[in-house]
């Protein structure tokens, strides 16, 4: 990281929505460069491309430079705007990835957001739609962001790789973010899920329901698993089905997993029967990482603590994934904030998974300039 | 008198502290476990008054040392660590040619893919018995500790 008059520099595309958003947030000019500059084909790719243009909508007054081969960025960020925004998402990526950045500025809007985006609702390597509705929603929800006009809304399933879903977003401003102290999860009373399926058999997401059960059941008897047939013009242009599981604590935390069916044309195809069980078994790993946000939220809640008015935030996490580490370093960066990072190593007798991570910051008290006073 | 003596103990236990504090800066790298321990010694020093505290100062030194490791591998060194100590050379051939070498792994990390995911341990077999029995008290079915209740 290198600080110059053009503000901060980083190389590689890697952490790409990070460094865009919390130049966004803070204020500060970046400069990224050698972007795939080694590579048969070298600069931004059009999901990254994608990603700007959804930037420059809800921004006002961001200045955005490329070179000629796209190996170098240049982002100089205006003031966050909102309002209703429509964005057809690059299909390269699923909305996940441009939906995840986009959580983390929708509060600090002048004008309350209303984004329908359009694309891939569920693929293998991003965070979907349904697993961003049921965990980061209720988690930003605890920073108090919350309302009747807080919402995510699957209109129509669209599947990797040809898309053709889309979702309703609405998020209201707020001035400042509370800050929280979330030390204890509490114990997991109830698992929810949603087993989807689109322009295959419906009996498909019964056959993922059975499996998911069987291995759930041993610890539970409060499970729900719905199963989301969508039909016609909801439902896409690529067959594929999957699950999204949501472990619920007595303390309102929520730790969740996901699978979906590999997209079709691409690798070996999957079975019902084996997405369920193993993704079943995926909720038990995040549930032996633990914490009060689940794995996938991590930088979420880092950044919202961030932000938070200036008091002390705490939550405890689980391991800390590679993403998040980097993500604290790009905190270090844009808002001079370092973390208090305390392992918490589970009791002998204790049977709740694996090491514990508490981590602890003042915010910087950041108030939302963009939005009007009433 | 008595308070004039308990002052001048009090002053030579501030110098026997600053010597201790020289020998412990040897055996501490980490200072933070080294305020830890120290506040330890404080109190120790309050209720007992005499010097006893100095013996096998440096053992237990020591020993706080390693539990302290045990208990917390540096990950705010780990995350905040000098990562810019690490300059790239690149060797020269006659002013002209560039020795190109094998990108480090960091450098390779650059460009990867940029995905929040965080991927599962592989080493955990959810099929075995001990796996699941490592995480029963995550759930309310699981045992409760004293002073809870599943009301």
């Amino acid at each position: 990281v290198h600080t110059q008059n053009h503000g901060l520099e980083y190389d590689g595309c890697n952490f790409f929505r990070q460094r865009l958003v919390l130049s966004t947030l803070s204020g500060k000019r970046v400069r990224i460069k050698n972007i795939r500059s080694k590579e048969d084909d070298p600069g931004l790719r059009d999901f990254e491309a994608s990603f700007i243009r959804l930037l420059d909508k809800v921004t006002n007054g961001s200045r955005i430079e490329i070179n000629q081969t796209g190996t170098v960025l240049f982002y100089q960020p205006g003031l966050l705007y909102g309002g209703a925004v429509e964005h057809d998402c690059n299909p390269q990526r699923s909305i996940g990835y441009y939906l995840e950045a986009l959580l983390m500025l929708a509060p600090f809007m002048k004008t309350a957001l209303k984004a329908t985006l359009r694309g891939v609702t569920n693929d293998p390597i991003d965070p979907t739609v349904d697993l961003l509705k049921t965990t980061a929603l209720p988690l930003m929800k605890k920073f108090g962001i919350d309302g009747a006009g807080f919402d995510l809304k699957v209109v129509k399933r669209g599947m990797a790789p040809g898309g053709g879903g889309e979702v309703l977003v609405t998020c209201p401003v707020r001035r400042t973010i509370k800050p929280v102290q979330l030390r204890d999860p509490g114990k997991i009373k109830r698992i929810r899920g949603v087993a989807y399926s689109v322009r295959v058999s419906p009996q498909m997401a019964n056959r993922i329901v059975d499996s998911a059960r069987s291995v759930l059941n041993q610890f539970l008897p409060d499970i729900y698993i719905y199963t989301d047939h969508m039909k016609g013009a909801n439902s896409g242009k690529s067959p594929g089905f999957g699950l999204t599981l949501v472990a619920e604590t007595l303390n309102g935390c929520f730790l969740s997993a996901e699978m979906s069916s590999t997209p079709q044309g691409q690798g070996d195809p999957v079975l019902p029967e084996d997405l369920g069980r193993n993704c079943a078994k995926l909720l038990l790993e995040e549930i032996y990482r633990g914490g009060c946000v689940d794995s996938s939220n991590q930088s979420l809640a880092l950044l919202l603590m961030t932000l938070g008015q200036q008091d002390v935030s705490k939550v405890l996490l689980g391991p800390l994934s590679p993403y998040t580490i980097e993500f604290l370093r790009h905190i270090r960066d844009f808002f001079q904030i370092m973390f208090k990072i305390e392992v918490q190593k589970p009791l002998e007798d204790e049977r709740k998974g694996g090491d514990k991570v508490l981590m602890t910051c003042v915010g910087v008290g950041y108030s939302n300039i963009n939005k009007t006073l009433k | 008198e008595e308070d004039s003596d308990e002052e001048s103990g009090e002053e030579s236990e501030g110098k026997d502290d600053e010597a201790a504090e020289k020998n412990m800066s040897n055996i501490y790298i980490s200072s933070i476990s080294f305020g830890f321990f120290f506040s330890g010694i404080y109190i120790f020093t309050l209720s007992t008054g005499a010097l006893c505290w100095k013996e096998g100062l440096q053992q237990k030194a020591s020993e706080a040392f390693l539990r302290q490791q045990q208990a917390a591998p540096n990950l705010r060194k780990m995350v905040y660590g000098s990562d810019d100590s690490e300059e790239e050379e690149e060797e020269e051939l006659g002013g002209l040619f560039r020795v190109s070498r094998p990108q480090k792994s960091k450098k390779t990390q650059a460009n990867a893919l940029d995905c929040s995911h965080f991927k599962a341990d592989l080493s955990h077999n959810w099929d075995l018995e001990e796996m699941l029995n490592s995480i029963r008290d995550c759930f309310v079915t699981g045992k409760w500790e004293e002073g809870q209740d599943a009301a």
